[in-house]
């Protein structure tokens, strides 16, 4: 799987939503993505790339887009 | 329906013992129909947001009225409800002293009473929000069965359980956010039945809630030094697993570890409990002494009160080493 299923399916995962919902998808735009779900995408994606986030990019990660370029400070690429 | 898995036992462990027991609660009314919550204007701090969204009829905001919280409680559980009742551990034990007194110990009233960031987590604000004697109080009730779960996942088992028994509960939250894992899978969560977490032929340490961890992390230490610590998870202080406490008699040493007054906890509880017994080891008791703290934050005032895996496993070297 490459790193881009990886992170789409962490989002599809943590929201329960279709691959084609993910892309623009920011904090707050559906129910699911409020300060649970917020959470619950923090643990998908730290298992999907087996990674702790600091917490500064965990408050930071507030789109589909800007998780991908937090992301890069961890060595995951795109 | 809950499932156990990595990703929800990262997430709860994420969102803190507050958030995971929120977590819990969503799955409640599936086997308990009639389970309500009333919280003390800490909706969102007991995690409850999304139970609020899912059962706006179940959610009773009392606001800051512990006391009454209490008498509604009571109320409904009488007339056949599941009442889950949450503040901080501070306001919801010593605050509501006489109506606890009363409704649970009493009356034996079947309310969940939930106490959140026991110990010293939100000691940031102060010793008014710091809890160190609430299960010395609670102990001395008839009836209550107490509850200390020592991670997120044993906060989701302990809210659960909780709901299955018809006794009054006290269900005691310790730890913050980012509460470390212990229970990485599921596992069975017996009321009043610990769990042995390491073997150990030397020393028994019995930790409860947050202490557990600092507890296997102190073991660990020890073992360096040459010392074999068995740990215990004591996730319920009452009623209190005896035959494991019998067990541990077997040992140089018994530690009690709790984040909590040393008088009147759990430690406490395992001396009384050995009290007349002719031959048992010498017993160390680990816990918050003297005068309250400043505020500070969590990490600070656990090492104020010397309860850091270092500081366990030193004062434990130490008294070994006195002893034997």
């Amino acid at each position: 799987m490459t790193n881009e299923e990886k992170y789409t399916k962490a989002f599809m995962q943590a929201f329960d939503i279709d691959a084609e919902n993910v892309r623009t998808l920011e904090f707050q735009a559906i129910p699911a993505w409020d300060s649970v779900g917020h959470m619950g995408l923090v643990a998908a994606l730290e298992e999907a790339f087996d990674i702790m986030l600091e917490p500064d990019d965990i408050v930071d990660m507030s789109s589909f887009a800007r998780g991908k370029e937090l992301l890069a400070k961890y060595g995951i690429t795109f | 329906m809950i499932d156990f898995t990595s990703t929800n036992i990262r997430l709860w462990s994420r969102l803190g013992s507050c958030g995971a027991f929120g977590q819990a609660a969503l799955s409640l009314p599936e086997t308990k129909e009639k389970t309500v919550i009333l919280t003390a204007d800490v909706c969102n701090f007991s995690g409850l947001d999304r139970f609020r969204a899912s059962y706006p009829d179940r959610v009773y905001n009392v606001g800051i009225a512990e006391q009454n919280m209490i008498g509604i409680a009571a109320g409904m559980a009488r007339e056949g409800f599941t009442p889950f009742a949450t503040t901080y551990a501070a306001f919801a034990t010593m605050r509501c002293a006489d109506q606890i007194k009363l409704c649970m110990g009493y009356m034996n009233l079947p309310v969940k009473l939930v106490g959140l960031s026991a110990g010293f987590s939100v000691g940031i604000l102060g010793p008014t929000h710091m809890s160190l004697e609430d299960v010395a109080f609670m102990r001395a009730l008839p009836n209550v069965v107490i509850l200390s779960p020592a991670d997120c996942t044993a906060t989701v088992k302990a809210a659960l359980a909780a709901a299955q028994l018809a006794a009054p509960v006290y269900l005691r939250l310790t730890g913050s956010m980012n509460n470390p894992i212990i229970y990485k899978e599921d596992f069975e969560f017996e009321v009043g039945k610990a769990i042995e977490l390491r073997a150990g032929d030397d020393i028994a340490i019995i930790a409860t809630g947050s202490m557990v961890l600092h507890a296997l992390k102190a073991a660990e230490l020890l073992e360096q030094e040459g010392l074999f610590a068995e740990v215990l998870d004591m996730h319920t202080v009452t009623p209190l697993d005896m035959e494991a406490v019998e067990k541990a008699c077997a040992k140089n040493l018994i530690v009690t570890v709790e984040e909590h007054s040393v008088i009147g906890g759990m430690g406490g509880a395992v001396a009384e409990a050995l009290a007349l017994k002719p031959s048992r080891p010498p017993h160390l008791l680990l816990g918050a002494r003297g005068a309250y703290p400043h505020a500070g934050d969590y990490p600070f005032l656990l090492e104020y009160s010397g309860l850091t895996a270092p500081q366990i496993a030193g004062r434990i070297f130490e008294t070994y080493k006195e002893l034997f």
